[in-house]
């Protein structure tokens, strides 16, 4: 799935319009990822961590290059920024759980806005869905006046596991080749 | 020949660094003043080896990528010849940047501006109706700049600007001999995975060489948090057990090693067993430096002015997975006096397998990268530092940072007689002569006249 968000028109190429905004499917969907955006955004990292991310979790943010409009849109083949399972990330929120994680304490100020939500089913599993969103984070460190701003697209799988949706898969697909922010202590 | 000339406040700078260092005294301010960084970009940057990108990352004839000496864009393609060239991202009819990808694989250059279109060794091939507009003018004269020497060393391209420059070979002097005890190690050599993570940070370009000459006090404190969640395996007081070397003018290193060679803990940086059973001595490593390589627990160092290497090991998830070696290089790419884009690449031995190059890949994005558990915490540090340097506080109150640790009669490091290799080697690592190493060769850089060079040895070696 997430390697045709590599291609030039991963759009195109999927035929499956996505669900209309108004399927329940949909608006499950969104309430999920505004209790995530608001879980990040409240720093409660580990109920993120332990109520929303599925224990398979592949989570990855790819580096992307400036290349010929010829060659796609940028994004190296198996080469990231962040390359996360459950373990990796569970040592992050254990980092910044500590006394010691200067990077983010004092804590940055930091907001997801989550947009342009599209849901499509799995052809095949019917506890999947599979998310298109764009992501703005809003993020300042101590007096900064000129926000640090991340955009991109997060192209996620959920899976419903025990009646409860998990993420399952989140690749984030920023909009720019070199990150403009000093670190990426934060989750997408 | 005459001296370059500085303007007061550098030479005053200058001045101050040298007579400072012999009571382990820098001055803060240069870490931010603009009149100093404008004599880097010329006289360290426009002078040094700097170092551009690994052959494996254009393994193909035609293949480039795009690189920076200084502020500058450099073009570094491999030829159909298979030879390396390094050019000036610059059209020569009216300076417009050629080449707009970052990476690709190409058989020209063509300007969009008017369609001046060179090959991979730089030359001048056409341009649209060339009869009516160039017929007559030479093309040879009007190939590609480029870079006034290129050479590589296990595999590593190094580019210079200025003709006057010693070989490469020469430049590295005794660093050359640990680089070959780290790239050395394998008989088929290190390739890049994947291409560079790069990113910006509001810092000056030296606190990054100066923390990889042998920063490794800093530890214990910034990076303790990765001691509570077991992504390094060396407790902090025993990772100060080692070697700090000035391996020669400018270029400094450190081992952490354990007092006794037999003690258990980890050997060859962390690689996996089956990968350092590979590691033998021959044509390319001597015996003494396997036995180094084999009794280090991390190797960190500087090439002078801003190519850093760190192999050790790590792991993204200490629950789940042992730390494996991780071997990492990168440039702190000077962005203005208070920037940096840093360039981040991992590197594997060609022979490991691909689980145990994934292995280390995982393990060296989870700590030394930009969403790192380690390389999270230095970039903060290194912010305040610039924001010292520009200050005018730091001006007016002659502030000077305090480099003295292992100078005489303060803390424990003595020199050592016995060390196999080149340079000036201290025991512990509890010393800041590394640092002291590249600053007195950046200060002399900063003065040495056009076509003269500082020494590159030191004397007695």
């Amino acid at each position: 799935m997430y390697s045709k968000l590599y291609a030039k028109s991963a759009v195109m190429e999927n035929e499956m319009r996505p669900l209309s905004t108004g399927s329940p499917e949909h608006v499950e969907v969104v309430d999920f990822l505004h209790l995530e955006a608001e879980l990040l955004d409240d720093l409660r990292e580990r109920e993120w961590l332990s109520e929303m991310v599925s224990k398979d979790v592949v989570y990855q943010l790819p580096v992307r290059e400036t290349v010929e409009r010829a060659r796609g849109r940028g994004f190296i083949p198996d080469t990231y920024h962040l390359n996360e399972d459950y373990g990796s990330l569970n040592a992050k929120v254990a980092r910044n759980e500590t006394s010691f994680a200067w990077a983010e304490d004092p804590p940055s100020r930091i907001r997801h806005f989550v947009t342009n939500v599209r849901v499509r089913r799995d052809e095949t599993d019917a506890d999947l869905l599979h998310v298109r969103s764009n992501v703005l984070v809003y993020r300042t460190r101590q007096d900064q006046t000129n926000p640090q701003i991340l955009s991109g697209e997060r192209a996620d799988t959920l899976r419903r596991e025990d009646g409860r949706l998990r993420l399952l898969r989140r690749v984030v697909l920023l909009d720019l080749t070199v990150i403009g922010t000093h670190n990426l202590a934060l989750f997408f | 020949m005459t001296a370059p000339t500085l303007t007061p406040r550098v030479e005053q700078l200058m001045n101050q660094i040298e007579t400072g260092l012999d009571r382990g005294l820098i001055p803060a301010s240069i870490y931010g003043d603009p009149q100093v960084y404008q004599t880097e970009l010329r006289n360290i940057f426009g002078r040094c080896w700097v170092f551009l990108a690994h052959e494996s990352e254009i393994a193909a004839n035609g293949d480039y990528v795009v690189r920076r000496i200084g502020e500058d864009n450099f073009i570094v393609v491999r030829d159909e010849q298979g030879s390396i060239n390094v050019l000036f991202d610059a059209c020569r009819h009216r300076g417009v940047q050629v080449c707009r990808a970052d990476s690709g694989n190409t058989s020209h250059f063509r300007c969009p501006y008017h369609g001046w279109t060179y090959n991979t060794t730089g030359e001048l091939v056409g341009a649209p109706l060339w009869r009516n507009a160039f017929g007559g003018m030479s093309k040879e004269e009007n190939g590609l700049v480029k870079a006034a020497k290129v050479d590589s060393h296990h595999g590593l391209i190094f580019a210079t600007l200025d003709p006057s420059a010693p070989s490469l070979r020469d430049y590295l002097g005794g660093m050359g001999w640990y680089l070959d005890l780290v790239f050395g190690l394998d008989e088929g050599g290190v390739e890049v995975i994947g291409a560079p993570q790069r990113f910006v940070v509001d810092a000056n370009w030296k606190s990054g060489a100066d923390n990889f000459c042998g920063d490794d006090y800093h530890l214990g404190t910034l990076h303790r948090s990765v001691w509570e969640i077991g992504a390094f395996p060396v407790p902090f007081r025993e990772n100060m057990m080692g070697y700090h070397i000035q391996a020669s003018p400018g270029h400094s290193l450190s081992f952490s090693m354990a007092p006794d060679a037999d003690e258990p803990g980890p050997k060859f940086f962390g690689f996996p067993e089956d990968v350092a059973e590979r590691f033998t001595s021959g044509n390319r490593i001597s015996p003494e430096q396997l036995e180094i390589a084999r009794r280090s627990r991390v190797f960190v160092g500087n090439v002078f002015p801003n190519f850093s290497i760190l192999a050790l090991p790590m792991t993204e998830d200490g629950a789940k997975h042992a730390p494996t070696g991780v071997l990492t290089v990168r440039t702190w790419q000077p962005k203005g006096p208070g920037q940096i884009e840093i360039f981040n690449w991992f590197l594997a031995y060609k022979s490991m397998s691909p689980e145990q190059k994934d292995r280390a890949y995982r393990a060296g994005l989870g700590t030394f990268s930009v969403g790192g558990s380690f390389e999270m915490d230095d970039t903060e540090p290194w912010i305040t530092v610039g924001r010292t340097g520009r200050s005018v506080a730091a001006e007016l109150l002659d502030f000077e940072l305090n480099y003295q640790m292992g100078m005489p009669g303060i803390g424990i490091a003595k020199p050592v007689d016995d060390w196999p290799g080149p340079g000036i080697t201290y025991w512990t690592r509890y010393e800041e002569g590394v640092q002291r190493n590249m600053y007195r060769f950046y200060a002399q850089m900063m003065r040495a006249p056009k076509g003269e060079w500082p020494k590159l040895t030191f004397s007695g070696q």
